[in-house]
């Protein structure tokens, strides 16, 4: 990777319920000596509750604008920003009249496409790649783990960076810090429920059951994901799960740039494992 | 039984005409979207194909007041699966927007919360400029439950045990750094402006 500088996109989710993504990517990169600039004044990217593509569009193209001022591409932890931002850049693209009404509405929605949006996983491995990577592994992370990708990664196909059915990229960060993946293919891309909890919280529970017990019965150590709605679903809402279900599951969930961190020989607690809400004591422990 | 002579032929083109409709009548009615659905496995009646097959016969007010149009969880297996790009999760969006139109005009009534949740959801975006989840909750909870002692009570019910364990990690309150009432108030942008821009502009069917 040439530039060492990205414009960071990070979310609402990274000032609470997704505290330790945001730690983990901040310091996986200062590691590997990019530098994240958080965007000035970025503004939330509607999610999926901006029904309207029109609205989304004109959203993100402030964030986009924002990126585009300082020249550099802009990256985010969250698989729904990913999605929002980089369809966007599509829309924006390819679409004339619509950057001429988007800059009618107000100058600072003047976005050229000229930058490119990203995943922080996307980066990770298809921009920096693993051969760099490989090069500054200090610790073998001795653990089972099960990738769970979701819904934004892969699909839909306008904006996918990775496999729709079996993608892999975590898988292969997973094998390069030595980690075991456990076979875990039939859940990987299941839909966390998130999206429901809110609105139909007995179906979202039960989606997020059946991911939690996989990869308990895939005999895991820990899950390791890449999105702070999926966080807070599989995480957060896991001893919630349990009381619904009456059942134990007691499943760490851990960002992915928390487990690469460990890999980097970082701290655990610069990376946020004291705010992962299922205990992650039995993780350390077995890593270090 | 299908009553024929209620069925509206321009339902379709309605669809159509709205962002993320556009491929509708490229459905050959495979079913590959049903097969995959992670809601149709929990809910077998769910089915976006059948959904898709009442558009085009035009049964216009049983698709627009089904409640199913709003369990659809937004995962995008179906879009892409489907061997005739039909985008059926953007479908879903589009159908929802028609049927908030006609729930304003007064024909039908729609029988979920999540327009509600939307609503409060971007009332706290076009307020704030980033996401308040106290703010949402207060404006949600006492509308999806019809008073403000009851959705009270139902926030209690679903935030008590979730709050302490933010509160216990830091993720809410003093415990993080960050404030003492770090998550419990919102993060106000600065250009607050551009936002009500925004919305005025393009955000007239949100309000
Ligand atoms: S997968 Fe596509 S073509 Fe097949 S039934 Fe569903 S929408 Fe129609
Ligand atoms: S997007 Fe909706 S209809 Fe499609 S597979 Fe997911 S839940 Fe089912």
């Amino acid at each position: 990777m040439s530039e060492k500088k990205i414009a960071y996109y990070p979310g609402c989710p990274s000032a609470t319920t997704a505290m330790e993504q945001d730690m983990s990517t901040k310091a996986v990169f200062e590691k590997l000596g990019i530098e994240l600039e958080e965007l000035e004044d970025w503004n939330c990217c509607g999610a999926l509750e901006a029904g309207d593509p029109k609205l989304v569009i004109a959203l993100n193209a402030r964030n986009l604008a924002l990126a585009e001022r300082k020249g550099e591409d802009i990256v985010t932890p969250c698989s729904i920003c990913y999605y929002n931002l980089a369809r966007t850049d599509k829309a924006l693209r390819e679409d004339e009249k619509l950057r001429a009404e988007l800059k009618e509405i107000d100058r600072s929605l003047e976005y050229n496409g000229t930058v490119k949006a990203k995943h922080v996983l996307d980066v990770l491995v298809n921009d920096i790649g693993l051969d760099e990577l490989s090069g500054k592994m200090m610790k073998k992370v001795n653990l089972k783990v099960a990738p769970y990708y979701g819904c934004y990664l892969g699909r839909p196909p306008e904006t996918a960076f990775d496999d729709p059915d079996d993608p892999v990229l975590m898988d292969q960060l997973i094998e390069l810090m030595e980690a075991e993946n456990v076979p875990f293919s039939y859940m990987k891309t299941k839909c966390c429920g998130g999206p429901l909890m809110m609105t139909r919280a007995d179906i979202a529970f039960e989606m997020a059951r059946k991911i939690l017990e996989g990869a308990k019965n895939a005999g895991a150590d820990c899950i390791a994901l890449a999105c702070p709605l999926c966080g807070m679903m599989l995480d957060a809402k896991q001893p919630d799960i349990e009381a619904a279900f009456k059942i134990k599951i007691d499943m760490p969930v851990i960002y992915i740039t928390q487990l690469l961190g460990l890999a980097l020989g970082i701290e655990p607690k610069k990376l946020g494992f004291n705010k992962n809400i299922i205990d992650t004591k039995k993780i350390l422990e077995k890593v270090m | 039984m299908i009553k024929t002579w209620e069925l509206d032929p321009n339902f379709k083109y309605e669809i159509m005409n709205e962002p993320g409709g556009e491929h509708l009548t490229a459905c050959y009615q495979c079913s590959t979207c049903t097969l995959g659905c992670p809601v149709t496995e929990i809910i077998p009646s769910y089915n976006p194909r059948k959904i898709i097959q009442m558009s085009l016969l035009g049964m216009r007010k049983e698709v627009l007041s089904n409640a199913d149009l709003w369990i659809c969880a937004l995962c995008q297996t179906c879009t892409a699966r489907c061997p005739q790009d039909v985008m059926i999760c953007e479908l879903m969006g589009a159908m929802r927007r028609i049927a908030e139109e006609e729930e304003k005009a007064g024909d039908i009534k729609i029988e979920s919360p999540r327009p509600l949740f939307e609503k409060a959801f971007l009332h706290t975006l076009q307020k704030y400029g980033r996401l308040y989840d106290m703010g949402l909750a207060l404006e949600y909870y006492p509308n999806r439950e019809g008073s403000k002692i009851k959705g009270m009570k139902a926030m209690m019910k679903d935030y008590k045990d979730f709050g302490m364990r933010m509160f216990k990690k830091g993720k809410m309150g003093p415990l993080g750094g960050g404030g003492v009432f770090k998550g419990m108030r919102p993060e106000k942008i600065k250009e607050r402006e551009v936002l009500k821009k925004i919305f005025e502009k393009v955000g007239e069917k949100e309000k």
